[in-house]
Protein backbone atom coordinates (compact mmCIF):
# COMPACT_ATOMS: atom_id res chain seq x y z
CA UNK A 1 0.00 0.00 0.00
CA UNK A 2 1.35 3.43 -0.91
CA UNK A 3 1.28 6.14 1.76
CA UNK A 4 1.49 9.90 1.45
CA UNK A 5 4.96 11.15 2.38
CA UNK A 6 5.52 14.41 4.24
CA UNK A 7 8.80 16.02 5.23
CA UNK A 8 8.43 14.91 8.91
CA UNK A 9 8.21 11.23 7.96
CA UNK A 10 11.15 11.65 5.58
CA UNK A 11 13.34 13.28 8.26
CA UNK A 12 12.53 10.60 10.84
CA UNK A 13 13.09 7.82 8.33
CA UNK A 14 16.45 9.26 7.32
CA UNK A 15 17.51 9.60 10.99
CA UNK A 16 16.59 5.94 11.59
CA UNK A 17 18.62 4.86 8.53
CA UNK A 18 21.56 7.01 9.70
CA UNK A 19 21.49 5.39 13.17
CA UNK A 20 21.31 1.97 11.50
CA UNK A 21 24.38 2.85 9.39
CA UNK A 22 26.34 3.82 12.55
CA UNK A 23 25.31 0.55 14.23
CA UNK A 24 26.48 -1.44 11.19
CA UNK A 25 29.80 0.47 11.19
CA UNK A 26 30.21 -0.15 14.91
CA UNK A 27 29.80 -3.85 14.25
CA UNK A 28 32.61 -3.77 11.69
CA UNK A 29 35.14 -1.68 13.69
CA UNK A 30 36.89 -3.48 16.53
CA UNK A 31 39.14 -0.65 17.82
CA UNK A 32 37.90 2.95 17.70
CA UNK A 33 41.11 4.06 19.45
CA UNK A 34 42.95 3.86 16.15
CA UNK A 35 41.14 7.00 15.05
CA UNK A 36 42.72 9.16 17.78
CA UNK A 37 46.18 9.14 16.21
CA UNK A 38 44.78 9.43 12.67
CA UNK A 39 44.70 13.22 12.39
CA UNK A 40 48.19 13.57 13.84
CA UNK A 41 49.51 11.02 11.39
CA UNK A 42 47.77 12.78 8.52
CA UNK A 43 49.27 16.15 9.57
CA UNK A 44 52.77 14.67 9.75
CA UNK A 45 52.35 12.88 6.42
CA UNK A 46 50.98 16.01 4.76
CA UNK A 47 53.77 18.39 5.85
CA UNK A 48 56.68 15.94 5.69
CA UNK A 49 55.87 14.01 2.51
CA UNK A 50 53.14 15.73 0.47
CA UNK A 51 53.61 19.49 0.83
CA UNK A 52 54.86 21.46 -1.00
CA UNK A 53 54.14 19.72 -4.31
CA UNK A 54 57.16 19.00 -6.48
CA UNK A 55 56.37 20.85 -9.71
CA UNK A 56 59.36 19.32 -11.45
CA UNK A 57 56.79 16.99 -12.99
CA UNK A 58 56.05 19.90 -15.33
CA UNK A 59 59.68 20.11 -16.48
CA UNK A 60 60.75 18.40 -19.70
CA UNK A 61 62.04 14.85 -19.38
CA UNK A 62 65.77 14.27 -19.87
CA UNK A 63 65.09 11.57 -22.44
CA UNK A 64 63.77 11.70 -25.13
CA UNK A 65 65.27 15.13 -25.85
CA UNK A 66 62.63 17.84 -25.89
CA UNK A 67 62.28 19.60 -29.25
CA UNK A 68 59.59 22.07 -28.14
CA UNK A 69 60.62 25.72 -27.86
CA UNK A 70 60.08 28.23 -25.07
CA UNK A 71 57.46 28.59 -23.56
CA UNK A 72 56.14 25.17 -24.60
CA UNK A 73 58.79 22.96 -23.00
CA UNK A 74 56.20 21.76 -20.51
CA UNK A 75 54.67 19.72 -23.35
CA UNK A 76 57.64 17.33 -22.95
CA UNK A 77 56.90 16.83 -19.22
CA UNK A 78 55.49 13.60 -17.79
CA UNK A 79 52.49 15.49 -16.40
CA UNK A 80 51.53 16.92 -19.79
CA UNK A 81 52.17 13.67 -21.67
CA UNK A 82 50.21 11.69 -19.05
CA UNK A 83 47.24 14.09 -18.98
CA UNK A 84 47.01 14.28 -22.78
CA UNK A 85 47.18 10.49 -23.07
CA UNK A 86 44.47 10.10 -20.41
CA UNK A 87 42.25 12.62 -22.24
CA UNK A 88 42.83 10.76 -25.51
CA UNK A 89 41.96 7.40 -23.89
CA UNK A 90 38.82 8.91 -22.30
CA UNK A 91 37.74 10.54 -25.57
CA UNK A 92 38.21 7.44 -27.74
CA UNK A 93 36.59 5.16 -25.14
CA UNK A 94 33.60 7.50 -24.79
CA UNK A 95 33.05 7.77 -28.55
CA UNK A 96 33.40 3.99 -29.11
CA UNK A 97 31.22 3.40 -26.06
CA UNK A 98 28.52 5.72 -27.47
CA UNK A 99 28.56 3.90 -30.82
CA UNK A 100 28.12 0.51 -29.15
CA UNK A 101 25.67 1.71 -26.48
CA UNK A 102 23.22 3.15 -28.98
CA UNK A 103 21.92 -0.10 -30.54
CA UNK A 104 22.12 -1.88 -27.20
CA UNK A 105 20.10 0.79 -25.38
CA UNK A 106 17.44 0.79 -28.12
CA UNK A 107 17.23 -2.99 -27.82
CA UNK A 108 17.10 -2.80 -24.01
CA UNK A 109 14.30 -0.18 -23.85
CA UNK A 110 11.04 -1.95 -23.05
CA UNK A 111 8.94 0.67 -24.85
CA UNK A 112 10.73 -0.10 -28.15
CA UNK A 113 11.70 -3.75 -28.08
CA UNK A 114 10.01 -7.07 -27.34
CA UNK A 115 10.60 -8.61 -23.89
CA UNK A 116 13.14 -11.24 -24.95
CA UNK A 117 15.35 -8.70 -26.73
CA UNK A 118 15.09 -6.19 -23.91
CA UNK A 119 15.99 -8.82 -21.32
CA UNK A 120 18.99 -10.19 -23.23
CA UNK A 121 20.34 -6.68 -23.96
CA UNK A 122 20.03 -5.73 -20.29
CA UNK A 123 21.87 -8.92 -19.40
CA UNK A 124 24.80 -7.91 -21.66
CA UNK A 125 24.85 -4.37 -20.26
CA UNK A 126 24.77 -5.65 -16.66
CA UNK A 127 27.64 -8.03 -17.42
CA UNK A 128 29.76 -5.15 -18.79
CA UNK A 129 28.88 -2.99 -15.79
CA UNK A 130 29.44 -5.63 -13.13
CA UNK A 131 33.23 -5.18 -13.18
CA UNK A 132 34.81 -1.77 -12.52
CA UNK A 133 37.00 -0.31 -15.24
CA UNK A 134 40.11 -1.12 -13.16
CA UNK A 135 39.37 -4.87 -13.33
CA UNK A 136 38.63 -4.61 -17.06
CA UNK A 137 41.99 -2.84 -17.44
CA UNK A 138 43.80 -5.70 -15.64
CA UNK A 139 41.95 -8.14 -17.92
CA UNK A 140 43.01 -6.33 -21.10
CA UNK A 141 46.60 -5.78 -19.89
CA UNK A 142 46.86 -9.56 -19.42
CA UNK A 143 45.19 -10.13 -22.80
CA UNK A 144 47.03 -7.66 -25.07
CA UNK A 145 49.80 -6.21 -22.92
CA UNK A 146 50.48 -2.84 -21.31
CA UNK A 147 49.69 0.46 -23.03
CA UNK A 148 46.89 2.84 -23.94
CA UNK A 149 45.04 0.28 -26.13
CA UNK A 150 44.27 -1.79 -23.03
CA UNK A 151 43.00 1.36 -21.35
CA UNK A 152 40.80 2.26 -24.32
CA UNK A 153 39.28 -1.24 -24.48
CA UNK A 154 38.72 -1.41 -20.73
CA UNK A 155 37.00 1.93 -20.58
CA UNK A 156 35.01 1.25 -23.75
CA UNK A 157 33.54 -1.91 -22.20
CA UNK A 158 32.71 -0.10 -18.99
CA UNK A 159 31.27 2.89 -20.90
CA UNK A 160 28.97 0.58 -22.88
CA UNK A 161 27.65 -0.99 -19.66
CA UNK A 162 27.11 2.30 -17.90
CA UNK A 163 26.02 4.53 -20.81
CA UNK A 164 23.76 1.81 -22.20
CA UNK A 165 21.88 1.70 -18.90
CA UNK A 166 21.61 5.50 -18.61
CA UNK A 167 20.41 5.73 -22.20
CA UNK A 168 17.78 3.00 -22.07
CA UNK A 169 16.39 4.53 -18.89
CA UNK A 170 16.21 7.90 -20.65
CA UNK A 171 14.47 6.26 -23.64
CA UNK A 172 11.99 4.47 -21.39
CA UNK A 173 11.19 7.81 -19.75
CA UNK A 174 10.13 9.29 -23.09
CA UNK A 175 6.62 10.57 -23.57
CA UNK A 176 4.75 7.68 -25.19
CA UNK A 177 2.54 9.79 -27.49
CA UNK A 178 5.20 10.47 -30.19
CA UNK A 179 6.10 6.77 -30.17
CA UNK A 180 2.45 5.81 -30.54
CA UNK A 181 1.97 8.30 -33.37
CA UNK A 182 5.01 6.80 -35.13
CA UNK A 183 3.70 3.27 -34.60
CA UNK A 184 0.22 4.15 -35.89
CA UNK A 185 1.66 5.92 -38.95
CA UNK A 186 3.62 2.75 -39.72
CA UNK A 187 7.20 3.93 -39.18
CA UNK A 188 9.65 1.04 -38.79
CA UNK A 189 11.64 0.50 -35.59
CA UNK A 190 14.71 1.96 -37.28
CA UNK A 191 12.81 5.03 -38.52
CA UNK A 192 11.23 5.51 -35.09
CA UNK A 193 14.64 5.30 -33.40
CA UNK A 194 16.23 7.89 -35.70
CA UNK A 195 13.22 10.14 -36.25
CA UNK A 196 11.60 10.14 -32.82
CA UNK A 197 13.69 8.56 -30.07
CA UNK A 198 17.01 10.29 -30.76
CA UNK A 199 15.73 13.87 -31.13
CA UNK A 200 13.23 13.49 -28.28
CA UNK A 201 15.81 12.20 -25.81
CA UNK A 202 18.82 14.13 -27.21
CA UNK A 203 19.20 16.23 -24.04
CA UNK A 204 19.64 13.20 -21.82
CA UNK A 205 21.75 11.26 -24.32
CA UNK A 206 24.22 14.11 -24.75
CA UNK A 207 24.28 14.99 -21.08
CA UNK A 208 25.00 11.36 -20.10
CA UNK A 209 27.75 11.11 -22.74
CA UNK A 210 29.50 14.21 -21.42
CA UNK A 211 29.22 12.82 -17.89
CA UNK A 212 30.80 9.55 -19.06
CA UNK A 213 33.69 11.49 -20.67
CA UNK A 214 34.34 13.21 -17.33
CA UNK A 215 34.06 9.87 -15.56
CA UNK A 216 36.40 8.18 -18.04
CA UNK A 217 39.02 10.87 -17.53
CA UNK A 218 38.90 10.38 -13.76
CA UNK A 219 38.98 6.60 -13.99
CA UNK A 220 41.70 6.93 -16.66
CA UNK A 221 43.99 8.15 -13.91
CA UNK A 222 43.35 4.92 -11.98
CA UNK A 223 43.67 2.39 -14.79
CA UNK A 224 47.15 3.73 -15.62
CA UNK A 225 48.27 2.22 -12.31
CA UNK A 226 47.83 -1.27 -13.76
CA UNK A 227 49.74 -0.33 -16.89
CA UNK A 228 46.86 0.70 -19.14
CA UNK A 229 48.45 4.05 -20.05
CA UNK A 230 47.82 7.64 -19.05
CA UNK A 231 48.85 9.74 -16.08
CA UNK A 232 48.16 6.85 -13.68
CA UNK A 233 51.34 5.20 -14.91
CA UNK A 234 53.46 8.08 -13.57
CA UNK A 235 51.46 8.27 -10.30
CA UNK A 236 52.11 4.57 -9.77
CA UNK A 237 55.81 5.06 -10.57
CA UNK A 238 56.31 7.80 -7.95
CA UNK A 239 54.17 5.99 -5.37
CA UNK A 240 56.58 3.05 -5.65
CA UNK A 241 59.54 5.39 -5.03
CA UNK A 242 57.64 7.06 -2.14
CA UNK A 243 57.93 10.46 -3.87
CA UNK A 244 54.60 11.71 -2.55
CA UNK A 245 55.37 15.37 -3.28
CA UNK A 246 55.37 14.49 -6.99
CA UNK A 247 52.21 12.41 -6.56
CA UNK A 248 50.38 15.39 -5.00
CA UNK A 249 51.54 17.57 -7.93
CA UNK A 250 49.95 15.08 -10.36
CA UNK A 251 46.77 14.96 -8.27
CA UNK A 252 46.49 18.76 -8.28
CA UNK A 253 46.97 18.78 -12.07
CA UNK A 254 44.23 16.14 -12.41
CA UNK A 255 41.95 18.25 -10.22
CA UNK A 256 42.60 21.28 -12.43
CA UNK A 257 41.89 19.31 -15.62
CA UNK A 258 38.68 17.86 -14.14
CA UNK A 259 37.64 21.40 -13.26
CA UNK A 260 38.33 22.57 -16.82
CA UNK A 261 36.35 19.61 -18.28
CA UNK A 262 33.53 20.43 -15.89
CA UNK A 263 33.33 24.03 -17.08
CA UNK A 264 33.45 22.95 -20.71
CA UNK A 265 30.68 20.43 -20.09
CA UNK A 266 28.54 23.14 -18.46
CA UNK A 267 29.01 25.12 -21.66
CA UNK A 268 28.22 22.15 -23.91
CA UNK A 269 25.15 21.09 -21.91
CA UNK A 270 23.74 24.62 -21.94
CA UNK A 271 22.93 24.14 -25.64
CA UNK A 272 20.62 21.23 -24.87
CA UNK A 273 18.68 22.62 -21.94
CA UNK A 274 14.89 22.33 -22.06
CA UNK A 275 14.41 25.83 -20.66
CA UNK A 276 14.60 28.40 -23.42
CA UNK A 277 14.87 31.24 -20.92
CA UNK A 278 18.33 30.05 -19.86
CA UNK A 279 21.02 31.61 -22.00
CA UNK A 280 24.05 29.56 -23.02
CA UNK A 281 27.15 31.10 -21.36
CA UNK A 282 29.65 32.71 -23.72
CA UNK A 283 33.18 31.34 -23.99
CA UNK A 284 34.34 34.50 -22.21
CA UNK A 285 32.04 33.73 -19.27
CA UNK A 286 33.31 30.14 -19.09
CA UNK A 287 36.99 31.14 -19.16
CA UNK A 288 36.40 34.11 -16.85
CA UNK A 289 34.59 31.83 -14.38
CA UNK A 290 37.45 29.34 -14.56
CA UNK A 291 40.04 32.06 -13.98
CA UNK A 292 38.10 33.42 -11.02
CA UNK A 293 37.95 29.98 -9.41
CA UNK A 294 41.65 29.36 -10.07
CA UNK A 295 42.62 32.69 -8.48
CA UNK A 296 40.27 32.23 -5.52
CA UNK A 297 39.30 28.57 -4.93
CA UNK A 298 37.22 29.45 -1.85
CA UNK A 299 34.67 31.16 -4.17
CA UNK A 300 33.57 27.64 -5.16
CA UNK A 301 32.12 27.10 -1.71
CA UNK A 302 30.28 30.40 -1.47
CA UNK A 303 26.59 30.59 -2.22
CA UNK A 304 25.44 32.34 -5.36
CA UNK A 305 24.18 35.86 -4.77
CA UNK B 1 1.73 5.46 -51.16
CA UNK B 2 -0.91 7.50 -52.86
CA UNK B 3 -4.33 7.95 -51.38
CA UNK B 4 -7.31 7.03 -53.48
CA UNK B 5 -9.17 3.77 -53.87
CA UNK B 6 -12.24 2.07 -55.24
CA UNK B 7 -15.22 4.08 -53.86
CA UNK B 8 -17.24 0.88 -53.40
CA UNK B 9 -14.63 -0.76 -51.18
CA UNK B 10 -14.79 0.37 -47.56
CA UNK B 11 -11.56 1.77 -46.11
CA UNK B 12 -12.58 0.76 -42.59
CA UNK B 13 -14.70 -2.16 -41.47
CA UNK B 14 -15.65 -2.90 -37.88
CA UNK B 15 -17.79 -6.01 -37.35
CA UNK B 16 -18.99 -7.00 -33.87
CA UNK B 17 -16.02 -5.24 -32.34
CA UNK B 18 -15.77 -4.83 -28.58
CA UNK B 19 -13.29 -2.22 -27.39
CA UNK B 20 -11.65 -1.52 -24.06
CA UNK B 21 -8.93 -2.67 -21.72
CA UNK B 22 -10.90 -5.24 -19.71
CA UNK B 23 -12.34 -8.16 -21.68
CA UNK B 24 -15.08 -8.71 -19.10
CA UNK B 25 -16.13 -5.06 -19.22
CA UNK B 26 -15.80 -3.53 -22.73
CA UNK B 27 -16.10 0.23 -23.06
CA UNK B 28 -17.72 0.36 -26.50
CA UNK B 29 -19.36 -2.21 -28.76
CA UNK B 30 -19.56 -1.55 -32.49
CA UNK B 31 -21.96 -4.00 -34.16
CA UNK B 32 -21.28 -2.86 -37.72
CA UNK B 33 -19.46 0.14 -39.15
CA UNK B 34 -18.27 0.65 -42.72
CA UNK B 35 -16.40 3.82 -43.70
CA UNK B 36 -16.12 4.48 -47.42
CA UNK B 37 -13.64 6.58 -49.42
CA UNK B 38 -14.38 10.30 -49.29
CA UNK B 39 -16.39 10.05 -46.08
CA UNK B 40 -15.89 12.19 -43.01
CA UNK B 41 -17.12 10.66 -39.77
CA UNK B 42 -17.30 12.46 -36.44
CA UNK B 43 -17.47 10.61 -33.15
CA UNK B 44 -19.00 12.47 -30.24
CA UNK B 45 -20.08 11.63 -26.73
CA UNK B 46 -19.42 12.43 -23.09
CA UNK B 47 -15.82 12.43 -21.87
CA UNK B 48 -14.39 9.17 -20.55
CA UNK B 49 -16.85 7.03 -22.48
CA UNK B 50 -14.27 5.51 -24.84
CA UNK B 51 -14.04 7.77 -27.92
CA UNK B 52 -10.26 8.04 -27.82
CA UNK B 53 -9.93 4.32 -27.03
CA UNK B 54 -12.02 3.56 -30.12
CA UNK B 55 -9.67 5.71 -32.19
CA UNK B 56 -6.58 4.11 -30.64
CA UNK B 57 -8.00 0.68 -31.44
CA UNK B 58 -8.54 1.61 -35.09
CA UNK B 59 -4.97 3.00 -35.09
CA UNK B 60 -3.70 -0.42 -34.02
CA UNK B 61 -2.43 0.77 -30.64
CA UNK B 62 -4.97 -1.20 -28.61
CA UNK B 63 -6.11 -4.69 -29.59
CA UNK B 64 -9.87 -5.13 -29.90
CA UNK B 65 -11.33 -7.46 -27.27
CA UNK B 66 -13.32 -9.28 -29.92
CA UNK B 67 -14.63 -8.91 -33.47
CA UNK B 68 -13.13 -8.06 -36.85
CA UNK B 69 -11.32 -4.80 -37.57
CA UNK B 70 -10.05 -4.14 -41.09
CA UNK B 71 -8.25 -1.05 -42.40
CA UNK B 72 -7.65 -0.87 -46.17
CA UNK B 73 -8.49 -4.55 -46.41
CA UNK B 74 -5.89 -5.58 -43.82
CA UNK B 75 -6.87 -7.12 -40.51
CA UNK B 76 -5.67 -5.39 -37.36
CA UNK B 77 -3.71 -5.81 -35.20
CA UNK B 78 -1.89 -8.70 -36.96
CA UNK B 79 -1.49 -7.05 -40.35
CA UNK B 80 -1.24 -3.25 -40.01
CA UNK B 81 -1.62 -1.11 -43.15
CA UNK B 82 1.83 0.45 -43.11
CA UNK B 83 1.72 4.07 -44.24
CA UNK B 84 -2.01 4.06 -45.10
CA UNK B 85 -3.16 5.26 -41.69
CA UNK B 86 -2.58 8.79 -40.40
CA UNK B 87 -3.03 9.48 -36.71
CA UNK B 88 -3.27 12.80 -34.86
CA UNK B 89 -3.52 11.97 -31.16
CA UNK B 90 -5.08 14.38 -28.67
CA UNK B 91 -1.60 15.25 -27.34
CA UNK B 92 -0.37 15.44 -30.97
CA UNK B 93 2.64 13.12 -30.56
CA UNK B 94 5.15 15.61 -31.92
CA UNK B 95 8.88 15.40 -31.26
CA UNK B 96 9.20 18.45 -29.01
CA UNK B 97 12.94 19.04 -29.41
CA UNK B 98 12.93 18.66 -33.17
CA UNK B 99 12.00 21.26 -35.77
CA UNK B 100 8.69 21.67 -37.58
CA UNK B 101 10.36 20.40 -40.75
CA UNK B 102 11.65 17.27 -39.02
CA UNK B 103 8.22 16.45 -37.59
CA UNK B 104 6.44 16.91 -40.89
CA UNK B 105 9.12 14.83 -42.61
CA UNK B 106 8.28 11.89 -40.32
CA UNK B 107 4.81 11.81 -41.88
CA UNK B 108 6.28 11.87 -45.39
CA UNK B 109 8.71 9.13 -44.38
CA UNK B 110 5.77 6.93 -43.35
CA UNK B 111 4.01 7.65 -46.63
CA UNK B 112 6.72 7.06 -49.23
CA UNK B 113 10.14 5.50 -49.62
CA UNK B 114 11.32 8.01 -52.25
CA UNK B 115 13.56 10.64 -50.65
CA UNK B 116 12.78 13.43 -53.15
CA UNK B 117 9.05 12.76 -52.84
CA UNK B 118 9.33 12.97 -49.04
CA UNK B 119 10.98 16.39 -49.26
CA UNK B 120 8.42 17.70 -51.75
CA UNK B 121 5.50 16.48 -49.66
CA UNK B 122 6.97 18.03 -46.50
CA UNK B 123 7.48 21.42 -48.15
CA UNK B 124 3.96 21.40 -49.62
CA UNK B 125 2.33 20.43 -46.31
CA UNK B 126 4.28 23.09 -44.40
CA UNK B 127 3.22 25.72 -46.93
CA UNK B 128 -0.38 24.57 -46.82
CA UNK B 129 -0.46 24.91 -43.03
CA UNK B 130 1.26 28.33 -43.30
CA UNK B 131 4.23 27.23 -41.25
CA UNK B 132 7.02 28.10 -43.69
CA UNK B 133 8.45 30.83 -41.45
CA UNK B 134 8.46 28.48 -38.48
CA UNK B 135 9.87 25.47 -40.31
CA UNK B 136 13.23 25.57 -38.48
CA UNK B 137 11.75 26.29 -35.03
CA UNK B 138 11.65 23.52 -32.42
CA UNK B 139 8.12 22.42 -31.56
CA UNK B 140 8.47 23.42 -27.90
CA UNK B 141 8.67 27.07 -28.91
CA UNK B 142 5.36 27.01 -30.81
CA UNK B 143 1.91 27.87 -29.45
CA UNK B 144 -0.70 25.13 -28.94
CA UNK B 145 -2.50 26.12 -32.16
CA UNK B 146 0.71 26.12 -34.19
CA UNK B 147 1.56 22.68 -32.84
CA UNK B 148 -1.84 21.40 -34.03
CA UNK B 149 -1.08 22.76 -37.48
CA UNK B 150 2.25 20.90 -37.45
CA UNK B 151 0.50 17.64 -36.53
CA UNK B 152 -1.99 18.22 -39.36
CA UNK B 153 0.86 19.00 -41.79
CA UNK B 154 2.56 15.75 -40.75
CA UNK B 155 -0.59 13.83 -41.69
CA UNK B 156 -1.02 15.69 -44.99
CA UNK B 157 2.63 14.93 -45.87
CA UNK B 158 1.96 11.26 -45.22
CA UNK B 159 -1.04 11.25 -47.61
CA UNK B 160 -2.79 8.35 -45.86
CA UNK B 161 -6.04 6.69 -46.96
CA UNK B 162 -7.54 6.95 -43.48
CA UNK B 163 -6.95 9.85 -41.08
CA UNK B 164 -7.77 9.42 -37.40
CA UNK B 165 -7.84 12.72 -35.53
CA UNK B 166 -8.53 13.16 -31.83
CA UNK B 167 -9.84 16.67 -31.05
CA UNK B 168 -7.51 18.06 -33.72
CA UNK B 169 -9.38 21.35 -34.06
CA UNK B 170 -9.20 22.44 -30.42
CA UNK B 171 -6.96 25.39 -29.44
CA UNK B 172 -7.29 26.88 -32.94
CA UNK B 173 -8.59 30.39 -33.50
CA UNK B 174 -11.57 30.73 -35.87
CA UNK B 175 -9.53 31.77 -38.90
CA UNK B 176 -6.93 29.01 -38.49
CA UNK B 177 -9.65 26.48 -37.71
CA UNK B 178 -11.42 27.09 -40.99
CA UNK B 179 -8.20 26.96 -43.02
CA UNK B 180 -7.03 23.73 -41.32
CA UNK B 181 -10.45 22.16 -41.73
CA UNK B 182 -10.60 23.21 -45.37
CA UNK B 183 -7.14 21.74 -46.08
CA UNK B 184 -8.03 18.40 -44.46
CA UNK B 185 -11.50 18.08 -45.99
CA UNK B 186 -10.14 19.03 -49.42
CA UNK B 187 -7.49 16.35 -49.07
CA UNK B 188 -10.12 13.76 -48.10
CA UNK B 189 -12.51 14.65 -50.93
CA UNK B 190 -9.86 15.01 -53.65
CA UNK B 191 -8.00 11.83 -52.78
CA UNK B 192 -10.92 9.59 -51.85
CA UNK B 193 -9.47 9.21 -48.39
CA UNK B 194 -11.52 9.06 -45.16
CA UNK B 195 -11.42 11.05 -41.97
CA UNK B 196 -12.60 9.91 -38.57
CA UNK B 197 -12.49 12.67 -36.03
CA UNK B 198 -13.29 12.63 -32.33
CA UNK B 199 -14.94 15.94 -31.53
CA UNK B 200 -16.52 17.02 -28.27
CA UNK B 201 -18.16 20.06 -29.87
CA UNK B 202 -21.33 18.63 -31.45
CA UNK B 203 -21.99 21.76 -33.53
CA UNK B 204 -18.53 21.63 -35.05
CA UNK B 205 -18.83 17.88 -35.55
CA UNK B 206 -22.10 18.32 -37.45
CA UNK B 207 -20.56 21.10 -39.53
CA UNK B 208 -17.73 18.95 -40.83
CA UNK B 209 -19.03 15.39 -40.84
CA UNK B 210 -21.09 13.34 -43.28
CA UNK B 211 -22.05 11.02 -40.44
CA UNK B 212 -22.03 11.66 -36.74
CA UNK B 213 -21.57 8.69 -34.45
CA UNK B 214 -22.74 9.29 -30.93
CA UNK B 215 -21.32 7.07 -28.26
CA UNK B 216 -24.13 7.20 -25.75
CA UNK B 217 -26.92 4.99 -24.42
CA UNK B 218 -27.91 3.89 -27.87
CA UNK B 219 -29.78 7.10 -28.58
CA UNK B 220 -29.98 8.25 -32.21
CA UNK B 221 -28.86 11.76 -32.93
CA UNK B 222 -31.85 13.59 -34.47
CA UNK B 223 -29.93 16.27 -36.34
CA UNK B 224 -27.96 14.49 -38.99
CA UNK B 225 -29.32 12.03 -41.41
CA UNK B 226 -27.53 8.73 -41.34
CA UNK B 227 -26.33 9.14 -37.79
CA UNK B 228 -25.58 5.87 -36.08
CA UNK B 229 -25.38 5.12 -32.41
CA UNK B 230 -22.82 2.80 -30.94
CA UNK B 231 -23.70 0.53 -28.07
CA UNK B 232 -21.85 1.58 -24.97
CA UNK B 233 -21.00 -0.59 -22.00
CA UNK B 234 -24.35 -2.39 -21.93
Amino acid sequence: MKVAIDSGILTKSFLCILILAFLVLNGMVSDWGRLTGGFGNLKNFFYQSLWPPDWSVLEPQVYPVCTARYPFEFTCSTAWIGVIETIKIAFVATVFGMALSFPLSLAAARNLSPGWLSFSSRFVLSAFRSLPSLIWAIFFVILIGMGPLSGVLAMTVYTVGYLGKLWYEAIEGLNKTPLEAAQAMGLSQYETALGVVVPESANELISHSIFLFEYNFRSGTIIGIVGAGGIGYYIDLYLRFLQYDKVIAYLLIIFLVVLIIDFFSIYARSFFTEDDDLKAPSWFEVIYGLGRVASNPSSLFRGRR
Amino acid sequence: MQAGSNPDQPILVLKDVAIGYDSSDPLVKVPDLHVFPGEIIAIAGPSGIGKSTLLRTIAGLVSPISGTLKVCGRTLPENPPRGHLGYVPQKLGLVRHASVRHNVYQGARAGTNIRKERQDRSIRAIEEMKLTEKSREPIRRLSGGQQRRVATARTLAQRPRLILADEFLSELDEETLSSVLEAVTNYVRENNASLIVVEHDITRAKMMADRLLIIDDGRMNPFIEGTQALEVNP
